[in-house]
C-alpha cells in the first residue's frame, strides 16, 4: 500500500482575542490560548494509481491532511507512511516522488516566464535533459499552453497560470500528486480541461492523485472513491456514487408523450407515483427502482416522443449532505 | 556535488533573470550604489575643507575615505536583512510551503537568492575596488596578498552575517513576526561592527565586549586587512576564529530551524 495513514491527529494552539483596540490591548498583556483539533484519529489507505477525493466543508481539515501527507506539518500523534517514507522527515528521495499543487499558492516566479521556473525545477529535481524535454513537450501540448511558455507569469490568466503550476509540479514525474483546489476560480472550460488532463495523466502513468475540491463535478468526474472529513474526523470512506445515492437516491425523469395521455390512467398512476404532468410532458423525481417501474407503466400509456433520465445535480446533493452529514451515514 | 552546484546556481541565475526583467530598476540600482559613495565623499570633503583639517583622530581625508568606502562596500555586501525579512514573511504567511515540498534547503536556497540579488553590487564594487589603488594610492590594498586576504575575509563575513540573520529568522516559527528583531540587530550592527566608526576608535571596555562576539568579523576584520591595519601574522588566527563563529552560527541555525519546523503552521491554503 503506497499511502498508509494511521490514527493521525493534528492539534494547533491558537490564541483568541476580542475584536477592537481594547481587545488587542488586553490580549497583548494577557493572551488566551485554545487548542484547536484540526484532525482527530484519521486512518486511510490509498492504492497505487488511485484518484482519491478528499471532501469536507471549509475548515474540515482537508488541507491540514494534505499538508501532513507531504510533510509540511508534524502531526500531534499518529503515523503516515508513503512508499516507506515518513513525510515530515522530508528526505530528498521522498520529495522527488511527490508533488503538490495548491490552487491558492504558487511556486512559479511571478515576474519571469514560467519556462524559467521549469528550468529551475529541472535542476532542483535533477531531471535528465532528455526526460525534461520530453515531459515538458508532452505536458505543454496536453494543456495547450505552448504559446504562453515565454510570457511573464503575472501576465497569464488564472487558468493559464494553473496549467503552468501543474506542469511545474509534474516535470519530475512524481508517483503521488496532491491537488488542493486545483480548479478554484477557473471558468468552466478551464475546469474541464484540467479534469480531462488529470484523468488522462492518471490512466497513462498510473500516478496516484489526492484531490480536494469544492466543485463536485471535479470529484464526480475523477474520483471513484472519496474520503469525507467532518470537523477533523473521518466520516466516510468509500464509493462516491454510493454516497450520493445514500444522500439522494432520486433520479429525474422527463417523459414526453406523442399525444396527451388518457387522463383516468394518469390519475390512477399518480396514486402510486409522485409526478407532474404538463400536457404531453411528465416530470418525476424518484428513487431508481420506482423510476424504472414508472417508465415501464408509462410505456403502456403510449409511445414516447422522448425519454430523459438523469441524476440530480451532485452539487445540490452534496450541499444537503454537508448540512447534516451524520443523518445520512447512520 | 555537480548536481548540488547546478541546483543552487540555478537559483542565482533566476535572480539575475528577474533583475534583468526590469531594466529601469537595474539602471537606477546601479546609480544608487554610486550615489551613496558620492554623498559620503562630498560630505567629508566639506567637513575637512570647512574645518581646515588635515586629519581626524589619525585619519587623513584619503585614509578616512578609504576606510568609509570599504566599510560601506563590506556593509552592503554582507547585509542580508532584506532577504531575512522575506524569509520571515514566508514563514508567517505559509509561503515557505513551496520550499518545503521540494528537495531544496530553505537556508541554502535563500542564501543563493541573497547572493543573486546582490550580484549587481558585487560587479559595481569590484570595479570600484579595482580603481581603489589608482584613486586612493597607498590607503588600501598595498600588496596583492592584501586583496586575497580581503576577499577571503569578505566571503567569511558574508556567510557569517547570513548565518546570524538566519538564526533570528527562525524565531518566526514561534513568534510569527520578528522583523523588529532583525531591524534592531541591523541598526545595532551598523555601529557595533565598525561600519560607521572604526572599532579601534571605540573605548577599550566596549571593544573587549565586541571582541567576544562575531560582530568584529563582519566589517572591521575585512576592512582592517584591506587597509593594512591588521598585522599579517594575525590574519590566520583571526580567520580561524571567524570560521569557528561560522560553524557555531550554522549549527545554532540548524538546531533552531529543526525545532522550529516542528511547530511550523504552514498557514494559508
Amino acid at each position: 500500500m503506497p499511502i498508509q495513514v494511521n490514527e493521525l491527529s493534528k492539534h494547533f494552539k491558537m490564541f483568541k482575542r476580542e475584536a477592537g483596540l481594547s481587545g488587542a490591548f488586553r490580549s497583548f498583556f494577557n493572551r488566551k490560548y485554545e487548542t484547536f483539533h484540526a484532525l482527530t484519529d484519521i486512518s486511510v489507505q490509498i492504492e497505487d494509481g488511485e484518484i482519491l477525493g478528499i471532501l469536507g466543508e471549509n475548515g474540515a481539515g482537508k488541507t491540514t491532511l494534505i499538508k501532513l501527507l507531504v510533510g509540511l506539518l508534524h502531526p500531534s500523534s499518529g503515523e503516515v507512511s508513503i512508499n516507506g517514507f515518513t513525510p515530515w522527515n522530508r528526505k530528498s528521495d521522498f520529495l522527488k516522488q511527490i508533488s503538490v499543487v495548491m490552487g491558492q499558492k504558487n511556486q512559479l516566479w511571478w515576474d519571469i516566464p514560467a519556462s524559467e521556473s521549469f528550468l529551475l525545477n529541472q535542476k532542483i529535481y535533477e531531471i535528465p535533459e532528455i526526460q525534461y524535454k520530453n515531459t515538458l513537450d508532452e505536458l505543454v501540448d496536453l494543456l495547450s499552453v505552448r504559446d504562453k511558455l515565454n510570457v511573464q507569469v503575472r501576465r497569464l490568466s488564472l487558468g493559464e497560470r494553473m496549467k503552468m503550476e501543474i506542469i511545474a509540479a509534474l516535470l519530475h514525474n512524481p508517483k503521488i500528486v496532491l491537488l488542493d483546489e486545483p480548479t478554484i476560480g477557473l471558468d468552466v472550460i478551464a475546469q474541464l480541461k484540467i479534469r480531462e488532463f488529470v484523468k488522462y495523466y492518471n490512466e497513462k502513468y498510473k500516478t496516484t492523485f489526492l484531490l480536494t475540491s469544492h466543485y463536485m463535478r471535479d470529484i464526480q468526474a475523477l474520483c471513484k472513491r472519496v474520503f469525507v472529513i467532518h470537523k477533523g474526523a473521518s466520516l466516510y470512506d468509500g464509493d462516491f456514487n454510493d454516497l450520493v445515492n445514500r444522500v439522494n437516491p432520486k433520479r429525474k425523469l422527463l417523459f414526453e408523450f406523442n399525444e396527451i395521455p388518457n387522463q383516468s390512467k394518469t390519475e390512477r398512476l399518480s396514486e402510486n407515483y409522485n409526478f407532474r404532468l404538463d400536457d404531453t410532458i411528465l416530470y418525476a423525481e424518484l428513487p431508481d427502482k420506482e423510476l424504472t417501474k414508472l417508465v415501464s407503466e408509462l410505456f403502456q400509456l403510449g409511445v414516447p416522443a422522448s425519454i430523459t433520465m438523469e441524476d440530480l445535480p451532485v452539487e445540490d446533493t452534496m450541499r444537503s449532505f454537508f448540512k447534516d452529514p451524520e443523518k445520512f451515514l447512520k | 556535488m555537480k548536481a548540488w552546484i547546478d541546483k543552487y546556481f540555478s537559483v542565482i541565475r533566476m535572480t539575475w533573470i528577474q533583475a534583468l526583467e526590469y531594466k529601469a530598476n537595474a539602471i537606477v540600482g546601479t546609480f544608487a550604489i554610486f550615489s551613496g559613495l558620492a554623498i559620503e565623499f562630498l560630505i567629508w570633503k566639506q567637513v575637512f575643507q570647512a574645518q581646515e583639517l588635515n586629519e581626524i583622530r589619525g585619519f587623513t581625508f584619503n585614509g578616512l575615505m578609504a576606510y568609509i568606502f570599504l566599510c560601506m562596500i563590506v556593509g552592503q555586501l554582507k547585509s542580508s536583512w532584506a532577504t531575512s525579512i522575506e524569509m520571515i514573511d514566508s514563514i508567517r504567511t505559509g509561503e515557505m510551503n513551496k520550499y518545503l515540498i521540494r528537495p531544496i534547503s530553505f537556508f541554502t536556497y535563500h542564501f543563493m537568492m541573497f547572493i543573486g540579488h546582490n550580484s549587481l553590487f558585487y560587479i559595481v564594487y569590484t570595479t570600484v575596488l579595482i580603481l581603489f589603488p589608482i584613486l586612493l594610492p597607498g590607503y588600501a590594498f598595498p600588496t596583492f596578498i592584501h586583496i586575497i586576504g580581503f576577499i577571503a575575509a569578505l566571503l567569511i563575513s558574508i556567510y557569517l552575517s547570513y548565518s546570524i540573520y538566519f538564526c533570528m529568522v527562525c524565531f518566526a516559527f514561534w513568534f510569527g513576526e520578528v522583523r523588529a528583531l532583525v531591524i534592531a540587530y541591523n541598526l545595532s550592527n551598523i555601529v557595533l561592527a565598525g561600519q560607521i566608526i572604526p572599532l579601534r576608535l571605540f573605548p577599550d571596555s566596549v571593544r573587549n565586549i565586541i571582541n567576544l562576539t562575531p560582530l568584529q568579523f563582519l566589517v572591521d576584520f575585512p576592512v582592517s586587512i584591506a587597509t593594512a591595519n591588521l598585522p599579517m601574522n594575525l590574519w590566520i588566527p583571526k580567520m580561524g576564529m571567524a570560521l569557528s563563529w561560522c560553524i557555531i552560527m550554522t549549527l545554532a541555525g540548524r538546531v533552531i530551524y529543526r525545532s522550529g519546523i516542528r511547530v511550523y503552521g504552514g498557514y494559508g491554503a
